[in-house]
């Protein structure tokens, strides 16, 4: 029997940082982004990829019954929808009317406060779940942390704060050998009474889930079309969707997971690879197939094997090949600029500035750490970095002088041991 | 057999006052360790033996005495006569019609001494020794390969001296192929020379661990310094010191207990010392003057952040030796180094803010300083004159 097909696309854009100066500091709030440069990416991505692949998907659900998506926009994406494209805001209110596009929840920021403060991630969580509930009248069941990070404490997490099903890389050294297409089940533990306090109190959902499940990205197929769509050293070049769909058929298992950034349409790959007709053709193909694009939450509803544990002791990502932690704070600066980031956070927070709240959780972006990362630096291959800035120390210099000018817009700065370090060097 | 190489250099270590011969000599010992035979030919006398390669000093020693005199910005108003460029009078006045009997009977007296060598290719650095490898390429019948380290054209801030730009442009063309020690340089040589690009390979410089193995490990247990700023080349206008300066002057403002250093001699020194007086900078700045090698290893190792603003640099091997020594820099984007340094700071010459930033975010950061000082140096373990020598055989063997 073919398996079904679950298409999950996350949606994100950072805010890229100003080339701040250290004479900006302590001026009195200034502007730590670089707002064209922020319109200038956001409305050429609209026109590339958000605006055409929405089009398209949106005569694709109307046209083919079993055809659904998934989407995670990231709350900082719709931030920059309501300053730079109330026109792509709109597309996706169109999609989310079809009634066959779910909606996923992360953290509001697109940030890595899991690995840092589990009541700032709880709060960025509570506060996406309402935005995506105002913005499109749905409710978020289904949990996708920033980049797929994951790891078992996390699932136990996202199930006390009432969802029913998280996302996961599919690696093959915690598969040892399983499929991917099928949900597992984290292994069942309990946490400290004080995380539950924490979680409790900014739970999004009224009550906690009994059952959790964990779905995995599907990294093969899902990077078929990512990464190697126009790839001409690959074997499989050109890449059509008949094969696509017949490799899709062949698979075996309940689902397969394909999880994609969005930008892949018209943005990493080009409107000429042909990537959109690629698109176009899928649903069909699949339907003569018999292969049904569901949700997330459909995957999950029509599943009654035995469990299965996918076991993640420690943090797993979807991101290079380490798939670890490591694109994020695998140096000292990038070390340095989390710590300080978030050792501001109850200075912060006491302040009750809506204002400095907003710039230190535009800070806390995932993208302002991977733009520091220096993994690939020594061998030379700057090719595989994408970055706005020169290099990870520019991207350092500018978030470092953002730090301080938020230093000093605390009333009662607490001197804690990152601050420390960034407040005054070692004169 | 192995490869013979004659080569003529114009200035080797210890008789030196740049990169030129510090690179000279790296290239030489990894050419020896490839298996080059080298037969060098240099303008002084008194170079320290070399091990396996023979070293042939003609009896030039008073001609080149004189030619030292061809050392660009001899004095600052030398160098302002230049600026304000009188080609043909300002020719003469600078270097006078001997430049061109010096260079010819370097040339003469060269070949002459060279005659019975039997080489398989001629290698020479920089146009000084043009004429007397293209002499010794024709005599001989074997290839000619052109070493640039410098053009005219960085070492004037783009207002080059016609007869010298011109000597080098004869020369390039001749050349069967062209090294230029950066893509900076290539671009140059394409834009400035039209020296076509298929003709010019990119060999970078390298670094020699030698120069600053004797590190010393002094404890720092209870010191309390200042941070010191470093800038270390000759005061010339290529080097851009007036820009340093500038930096330092912005840096002040804000880090008063910060101290600069000015270290090397120059044309440009009284000027300069004008300058930082008039930016209020007599406290805390310091012109070494010239200085000798333990004390430069001295200086790259207190300073909190070495800087090399210059306007024009090939290369720019002060600031390989600076993070060899663990210190963090900051550098020119116009210049060779750039090219292969990634744990750094790069701001363009003109960027005096930028570049006081860069400074001044190092000197507040530790993490940052720390991971600049650990992570830089690596790049030296790909990048050592064994590496580049082989390039610079395998196009030897391209040749031949």
């Amino acid at each position: 029997m073919a398996p079904l097909v679950s298409l999950y696309f996350q949606v994100h854009q950072p805010y890229r940082l100003r080339d701040l100066r250290i004479t900006d500091i302590g001026r009195g709030d200034p502007d730590y982004f670089d707002h064209e440069k922020n319109r200038a990416v956001f409305r050429k991505v609209a026109e590339k990829c958000y605006l055409p692949t929405n089009q398209l998907l949106l005569e694709l659900l109307t046209n083919y019954p079993d055809f659904s998506i998934a989407y995670s926009l990231s709350g900082i994406f719709l931030d920059q929808c309501e300053e730079f494209g109330l026109d792509v805001l709109d597309s996706f209110r169109a999609l989310a009317a079809t009634g066959k596009v779910e909606f996923l929840a992360e953290t509001s920021s697109h940030s890595l406060s899991y690995l840092k403060s589990l009541e700032e991630f709880c709060e960025q969580v509570q506060e996406h779940v309402e935005r995506i509930g105002q913005l499109f009248g749905k409710t978020p069941h289904i949990f996708r942390n920033t980049e797929l990070i994951y790891c078992n404490e996390l699932a136990e997490v996202a199930r006390l704060l009432g969802f029913r099903g998280i996302l996961a890389e599919g690696a093959d050294h915690l598969l040892r050998g399983r499929s991917p297409n099928r949900p597992y089940v984290p292994p069942a533990f309990s946490l400290p009474e004080e995380w539950k306090r924490t979680i409790a109190e900014h739970r999004p959902h009224r009550a906690v889930s009994k059952r959790m499940h964990v779905l995995l990205k599907n990294y093969r197929l899902s990077d078929d079309i990512a990464f190697r769509f126009s790839d001409k050293s690959w074997v499989c070049f050109p890449l059509n969707a008949e094969t696509f769909s017949d490799w899709i058929a062949s698979c075996e298992g309940h689902s397969v997971n394909l999880f994609l950034d969005y930008e892949t349409f018209g943005e990493h790959q080009w409107a000429d690879t042909g990537i959109f007709d690629f698109l176009r053709a899928l649903p069909k193909l699949w339907q003569e197939h018999g292969v049904r694009a569901v949700t997330p939450s459909q995957v999950i509803d029509l599943w009654n094997g035995p469990d299965d544990t996918f076991d993640a002791h420690t943090f797993l990502s979807w991101a290079d090949t380490e798939r670890d932690l490591s694109a994020w704070q695998g140096n000292r600066i990038q070390q340095a600029a989390l710590d300080t980031l978030y050792s501001l956070e109850r200075a912060v927070k006491e302040q009750g500035d809506t204002q400095l709240l907003k710039a230190w959780r535009r800070l806390q972006t995932s993208d302002h750490f991977y733009y520091m990362c220096t993994k690939w630096w020594n061998d030379g291959d700057v090719h595989k970095y994408f970055s706005p800035y020169d290099s990870p120390y520019e991207a350092y210099r500018r978030f470092s002088h953002a730090l301080c000018d938020l230093r000093t817009r605390l009333r009662s700065p607490r001197a804690t041991d990152g601050q420390a370090r960034l407040r005054q060097s070692d004169a | 057999m192995a490869l013979h190489t004659l080569m003529f250099g114009w200035e080797y270590p210890p008789l030196h006052s740049g990169g030129l011969g510090v690179a000279c000599q790296g290239l030489v010992r990894g050419l020896v360790q490839a298996g080059v035979h080298i037969t060098l030919v240099l303008p002084q006398a008194g170079v320290e033996g070399e091990e396996n390669v023979e070293v042939l000093s003609p009896e030039l020693c008073s001609i080149l005495r004189v030619r030292s005199h061809l050392r660009p910005y001899e004095t600052p108003e030398r160098y302002a006569a230049r600026l304000q460029g009188s080609p043909a009078s300002a020719t003469e006045e600078l270097y006078g019609w001997d430049l061109g009997d010096a260079v010819e009977s370097f040339a003469s007296l060269s070949v002459e001494l060279t005659k019975h060598t039997n080489p398989d290719v001629i290698h020479c650095h920089d146009w000084m020794t043009f004429e007397a490898g293209i002499r010794a390429s024709r005599h001989h019948h074997v290839p000619i390969v052109m070493h640039i380290h410098a053009t005219e054209f960085d070492r004037t801030d783009f207002h080059p001296n016609e007869w010298i730009a011109q000597h080098e442009r004869n020369g390039l063309l001749l050349a069967d192929k062209v090294i230029a020690v950066s893509n900076y340089t290539k671009r140059l040589l394409v834009a400035h020379y039209g020296i076509p690009e298929h003709k010019i390979a990119v060999v970078h410089n390298a670094h020699d661990p030698c120069l600053c193995s004797h590190t010393q490990i002094v404890s720092q247990r209870g010191v309390r310094r200042p941070p010191i700023v470093l800038f270390l080349g000759r005061l010339t206008i290529q080097k851009n010191p007036w820009q340093f300066l500038e930096v330092a002057h912005r840096v002040h403002q804000l880090r008063p207990d910060v101290q600069f250093v000015m270290a090397g001699d120059g044309p440009m020194l009284s000027e300069l010392i004008e300058r930082a007086i008039e930016l209020g900078l007599h406290d805390c700045v310091v012109f070494t003057g010239k200085i000798q090698h333990d004390e430069v290893h001295a200086l790259y190792r207190l300073a909190s952040c070495f800087v090399m603003p210059s306007l024009s640099e090939p290369f720019g091997l002060v600031a390989l030796e600076a993070i060899a020594h663990g210190t963090p820099v900051v550098l020119s984007k116009q210049s060779g180094a750039s090219e292969v340094l990634t744990h750094c700071f790069k701001v363009d010459f003109w960027d005096t803010e930028k570049m006081s930033d860069c400074i001044l975010t190092i000197l507040r950061d530790p993490p940052l300083a720390e991971q600049l000082r650990s992570e830089a140096p690596r790049i030296l373990k790909r990048l050592t004159w064994q590496t580049q020598a082989t390039r610079v055989h395998a196009l030897y063997e391209s040749l031949l």
